[in-house]
């Protein structure tokens, strides 16, 4: 294993931050994996923490395969980490919004240029991500529709499902759709929570990248099989929204298949207590997604449901 | 003729704890025959508050010349209610999210595309939409109109009526397309960004050269009458047409930033623009010369920085 310092924010009122790269095998640049890029996504810094304690263990005993390589990138953010903010706290903006980079731009612009200038080399790519919603997903590999996805490949992590989504505006900025565009195979791991550690889905996400990089010749070690994994669009999600305000008490959480007319939660009034709304399913199928924060506002989508 | 005033609400959310989030429009209009539309628009960071004083005295003006009202104005100037009473740039959701990067937004979307989407649909039409926006506390920014690449052409003749100190066409990026200008020129509307400084101990002489630049466009487009500013000489405002036109000047060093305000001026290449300094130490740690000559147009202000820390932007361009 090889440290690697990728780039260094120095600080002036702290230490400074080093972005550091975990190297193993020579050769190809066959794929990288990135945890943390926003503070608190926690659960991705975990994951990819015991990732490297994995391969540490899988170079020891000779099973980078030759020509080969992985890097991995616990987190980019380590300073927001530590002050528990979400955004880079001295310019509050999302390193996610700043891809491709600029190395001659803003803090953020220079961290994400100098990430994607490494990163656009490999040949395949893992980012373990966050949603923009707090909440948890059933684990799943997503990319984005630009014409170069490749949702075949994904189902080599043997996750259950592959979400290919149509990307927003707004989304032609993140690193998932710049490094599909720049050449590589790159596949965003939802990894249950974000916030917090979730050791099953953190098991769950860690065997999936176990099992591409074997799929995939780069590594071989002991992996455990995976499921067949479906690919799904933006079509096959029905979205479950609030239509009033207040405390939201789920009674379905997610990974649970549930029938139509099914209850999945109940907005409450905050105040006196009384039931001011019953979410329902309209459909059959699986709670892809739930919202998982006390509050909803008017219009919150609370729920996705998978009707494939 | 009579002023017709009226306040709607163009988009509500119902907040969990007894409050909704409404989004209101103020419109001033003449019965009869309109000249056309207009909409000031500001508030979309919660951080930014001198768009409040902008369209306070444009209201003020227009209840005190009625006469001179031709056509319709609608003000908007709390688009990110909880943002700006809480002083926060991002709308303080659970989300956190900057609202000028959710647009065109979504009307079966989350709250937040919701009103995104009713906004611009409820300004999609108007001839003209103007986003006022400042500075943040962090940096001081000369009076300017930034418009989008997409119809530069076509808009920049009329940003001169403005009266701005310079004009900047924004690049065909995917963030700016996703902001309410961005959008609204996608959809066919004309709009421009107005960046105002943010400067709140003394605000009047701020608010004053953009309230007029204001009238003066509103008499350009034949929906004011009164007396206004004369409109500028066109030669007189730097157009910065392409980003080579722009010189961005960043620091090499963490530390405070000391600027010597310069803002506005010209400067020659080899000038000094500030320091950073290291209180531990006792030290200068740098000083930062400008590149080149230009009109400065960004400028920083005393706050820590880091390595390519944005200090200065500077106008390559004399005249349009």
């Amino acid at each position: 294993m090889k440290k690697d310092v990728i780039f260094t924010v120095p600080s002036y009122f702290r230490d400074d931050m080093d972005i550091m790269g975990y190297r193993f095998g020579k050769g190809e640049k066959s794929c990288a994996v990135l945890g943390a890029l926003r503070g608190n996504e926690i659960q991705q810094l975990y994951v990819c923490a015991r990732l490297v304690a994995f391969l540490r263990e899988v170079e020891r005993d000779g099973g980078i395969m030759p020509g080969k390589s992985v890097l991995v990138v616990p987190t980019a953010i380590g300073l927001s980490m530590n002050a528990g903010t979400r955004l880079w706290a001295p310019e509050n903006t999302d390193i996610n919004r700043c891809f491709p980079g600029d190395m001659d731009g803003a803090t953020t612009e220079q961290i994400a240029g100098a990430l994607f200038e490494k990163l656009k080399a490999y040949k395949y790519g893992v980012q373990l991500t966050s949603f923009y919603q707090p909440g948890a997903f059933v684990p799943h590999v997503r990319m984005m529709e630009t014409g170069r996805q490749n949702p075949e490949l994904g189902c080599e992590f043997g996750l259950p499902y592959v979400y290919v989504r149509t990307p927003r505006i707004s989304d032609q900025t993140t690193l998932n759709y710049c490094w599909q565009l720049a050449g590589t195979q790159a596949y965003s791991l939802y990894a249950g929570k974000t916030q917090e550690i979730d050791e099953a889905a953190a098991d769950q996400t860690l065997r999936a990248i176990i099992r591409f990089l074997n799929g995939r010749g780069i590594i071989r070690s002991e992996q455990t099989p995976g499921q067949k994994s479906t690919v799904i669009t933006n079509e096959d999600i029905i979205s479950v929204t609030s239509k009033h305000a207040g405390l939201l008490r789920r009674v379905k959480h997610a990974g649970a298949h549930v029938r139509r007319g099914e209850q999945l939660a109940f907005v409450i009034n905050p105040l006196d207590g009384s039931v001011k709304e019953m979410l329902k399913t309209p459909v059959t199928g699986m709670l892809f997604f739930i919202q998982d924060g006390p509050f909803v506002t008017e219009h919150s989508p609370v729920f996705q449901v998978l009707s494939k | 003729m009579p002023v017709l005033k009226e306040i709607a609400a163009v988009a509500s959310v119902t907040m969990p704890i007894g409050e909704n989030w409404t989004v209101s429009r103020c419109r001033y209009s003449t019965e009869g025959e309109t000249k056309g539309r207009l909409c000031i628009a500001t508030g979309i960071h919660g951080d930014e508050r001198m768009g409040q004083m902008i369209v306070y005295e444009v209201a003020q003006k227009i209840q005190r010349e009625p006469e001179h009202l031709h056509g319709v104005v609608d003000l908007y100037p709390m688009l990110n209610a909880i943002g700006l009473d809480v002083g926060q740039r991002m709308v303080p959701t659970a989300t956190m999210l900057d609202m000028n990067r959710v647009f065109p937004g979504a009307p079966d979307g989350t709250a937040l595309e919701g009103i995104c989407y009713a906004v611009l649909q409820d300004m999609k039409g108007a001839d003209l939409v103007m986003d006022i926006h400042t500075s943040s506390q962090i940096t001081s920014e000369l009076y300017g109109v930034r418009l989008h690449e997409r119809d530069a052409d076509v808009m920049i003749p009329g940003a001169y009526a403005l009266c701005p100190k310079v004009i900047w066409v924004l690049p065909d990026k995917p963030g700016n397309n996703a902001s309410l200008t961005g959008a609204l020129t996608m959809e066919g509307t004309k709009a421009v960004v107005l960046m105002v400084d943010e400067r709140r101990l003394r605000v009047s002489s701020v608010t004053s050269e953009v309230v007029d630049g204001i009238f003066c466009k509103m008499k350009e487009m034949g929906i004011w009458t009164g007396e206004t500013k004369a409109a500028p000489n066109q030669d007189e405002i730097p157009c910065m047409w392409e980003e080579k036109d722009i010189c961005r000047v960043t620091c090499k060093h963490p530390g405070i930033y000391v600027p010597r305000e310069l803002n506005g001026t010209f400067v020659r290449e080899g000038d000094v623009l500030g320091t950073i300094i290291n209180a531990l130490d006792g030290a200068a740690v740098e000083t930062v010369v400008a590149p080149e000559s230009g009109l400065i147009f960004t400028e920083r202000r005393y706050s820590a920085v880091y390595p390519g820390t944005l200090i200065a932007r500077l106008c390559r361009k004399e005249r349009a």
